[in-house]
């Protein structure tokens, strides 16, 4: 008892925090469900005392949503298909190929980690336009078919297998691309799954790169879908309802790869 | 790169004997080429050449529409004497100031308390870590109902249970960007309360049980021993922060389009205005570069301190 008690005042913390952190969400979640025109001069406004799925329905019939999540889902899984295989393969040849210039462009493209994505978004603006690809789903995706920071902690973590399977699977006969997929990838699955999972989150909430690239309605993602609908509709229940459909699949991720989540940041972040 | 040049050069003046090596290299790394190649050939059109180019772009006038003209330095000198330019890296400095050290802070302080031994701990850190994940754009949208500026907003309801008015927030000037701050903070604490409890987990036990066969208290135990180890989680959180707030755009562009007064323009708000709103690409370019330099330095700042290791 006295143990229990002596805990107490840090379940309160947690629980306070914890109520913090929530209370967006909560708000968020229940502000979906509310009637649209229930009077916004309450501050409890938030709190559906009859329950809709009004807004959700508006939501798909006045707007381009159900098409903005289907671009957004192409313009996610096709990179984080592209980066998890580049990023397997790239990690294997930079971590145990030898093979001439091998540090030297390793960090050359790492250099360009520093670079940010704002500085390069100008001149790929008028490269596009000349190659005819705004407002095409290429704009997004191509120049994200691999990223180097997937390839550095799978390179990191290709680094630290022993090499014993690999030479066996030579002595048997196996070639470059059985080794790679047989042994190498299998057993590069954690630093893979990392990697994917950033790759999805990043593509997902995107904002700036598909708001220069697609301008026309039909090619937004959710994120510049749903701007267009806070800045344009102004109302609580239909914003939130939005909201709400753009924040699940990164939550699911999220529940799924929460482990490959906070594993990969302390790798990139302290084993670097 | 620097390989293919060598390598062909090589083949050319074709000394005997290298023909056979050549080949007996590409008979080993076959497999390598054929990768690498067309990574790098994509590396080169997607990255080396827009980063010379915007280079190139920042000494031109080069409207999307119509002719593009060598402008020498123009562009560089209007941006020394925009004065907008520069209060938008003021801008971004204040930002800056509003938002490193509450994140640092708070994710500390929550690594602190989810590394305490207890079963609601785990669930708990994955609570506070649910905004990382999160879109700007979802969190701006709640964000602008909490911070409504009258008497209805939530925040001004809970503000009048301390007896404070209705304050305006988005639409005063001083207020803007501690709001916008505070949503990044939101966002961000989660990920900076991963690397402080990846480095807790790093200090080892018994440094802490000889400072408490020493008679240290719980405080003195945290600033000797546990805030001093922590030094490199420090500076490497400083700088991802840091490096982080010079490129916020997407909240000022959502919630108040750079305003009131100008007072949330931030380095890469003011970029968007110029070069995809105004189609003004050369003066855009100039305001990249700027944004490049100090990204560039806080990075080269990292990459030399946190080579050091610090010793137990």
């Amino acid at each position: 008892m006295p143990a229990a008690l002596k805990r107490l005042p840090l379940y309160v913390v947690f629980a306070l925090l914890g109520a913090v952190f929530l209370f967006p969400f909560v708000l968020m979640a229940l502000g979906s469900f509310q009637k649209v025109g229930r009077a916004i001069a309450d501050p409890l406004f938030w709190i559906p005392d009859e329950p809709t799925l009004y807004n959700f329905n508006y939501i798909f019939e006045a707007s381009n949503f159900a098409r903005w999540i289907g671009n957004s889902l192409f313009l996610t899984l096709v990179p984080v298909a592209a980066q998890l295989f580049l990023a397997g393969l790239l990690g294997y040849i930079f971590a145990k190929k030898r093979f001439f210039g091998r540090e030297t462009i390793f960090w050359l493209l790492m250099a360009v980690v520093m670079v940010p994505n704002q500085l390069l978004i100008i001149p790929k603006f008028i490269m596009f336009s000349k190659f005819g690809w705004v407002n095409t789903y290429a704009s997004i995706i191509v120049p994200e078919l691999w990223s180097i920071m997937g390839v550095f902690l799978v390179r990191q973590f290709m680094l630290t297998i022993p090499n014993d399977m690999e030479e066996a699977a030579y002595i048997d006969g196996a070639g470059d691309f059985r080794v790679f997929f047989q042994i190498m990838l299998p057993l590069a699955k954690p630093a893979l799954a990392t990697v994917g999972t950033f790759a999805f989150i990043s593509c997902w909430n995107d904002l700036f790169t598909p708001l220069i690239f697609l301008t026309a309605e039909k090619m937004y993602p959710i994120t510049v879908g749903l701007s267009s609908l806070l800045t344009k509709e102004g109302n609580f229940g239909i914003e939130m309802a939005g909201a709400v459909l753009s924040f699940i699949p990164t939550f699911l991720i999220f529940l799924f790869f929460q482990r490959y989540f906070t594993e990969g940041i302390a790798m990139s972040g302290i084993k670097s | 790169m620097k390989a293919y040049a060598t390598a062909d050069t090589a083949n050319v003046s074709a000394k005997p004997g290298l023909a056979a090596r050549l080949k007996k290299e590409w008979r080993k790394n076959a497999f390598v080429y054929v990768v690498l190649v067309p990574v790098l050939l994509h590396f080169l059109v997607f990255q080396a050449f827009p980063l010379g180019f915007s280079f190139v772009l920042s000494f031109m006038d080069w409207p999307i529409i119509g002719k593009a003209e060598f402008a020498g330095f123009k562009n560089w000198e209007t941006f020394l004497h925009d004065r907008l330019a520069w209060k938008s890296i003021g801008n971004t400095l204040l930002f800056s100031l509003y938002y490193i050290l509450p994140t640092m802070g708070i994710g500390l302080l929550l690594a602190l308390l989810v590394s305490v031994r207890s079963k609601l701990a785990g669930f708990f850190k994955s609570v506070y870590f649910v905004p990382v994940v999160t879109s700007f754009v979802v969190i701006s949208g709640i964000w602008a109902w909490i911070f409504k500026g009258n008497d209805t907003g939530i925040f001004n309801y809970v503000l009048s249970w301390f007896g404070i008015g209705p304050q305006l927030f988005f639409s005063d000037s001083k207020q803007a960007m501690i709001v916008l701050a505070s949503l990044s903070v939101f966002k961000v604490c989660g990920s900076t309360m991963v690397y402080y409890y990846a480095g807790l987990k790093s200090i080892p036990a018994h440094l802490y049980e000889a400072a408490k066969i020493d008679g240290a208290s719980g405080w003195t135990m945290f600033w000797r021993i546990t805030f001093v180890l922590l030094l490199p989680i420090h500076f490497y959180v400083a700088i991802f922060t840091t490096i982080g707030s010079f490129q916020i755009f997407d909240s000022a562009f959502l919630l108040t389009s750079g305003g009131p007064n100008y007072a949330t323009t931030t380095i890469v708000y003011y970029l968007y205005q110029e070069g995809f709103v105004g189609l003004r690409m050369g003066y855009a370019s100039v305001l990249a570069y700027v944004l490049f330099f100090i990204v560039l330095i806080l990075s080269l700042v990292q990459r030399k301190f946190l080579g050091k290791e610090v010793h137990y």
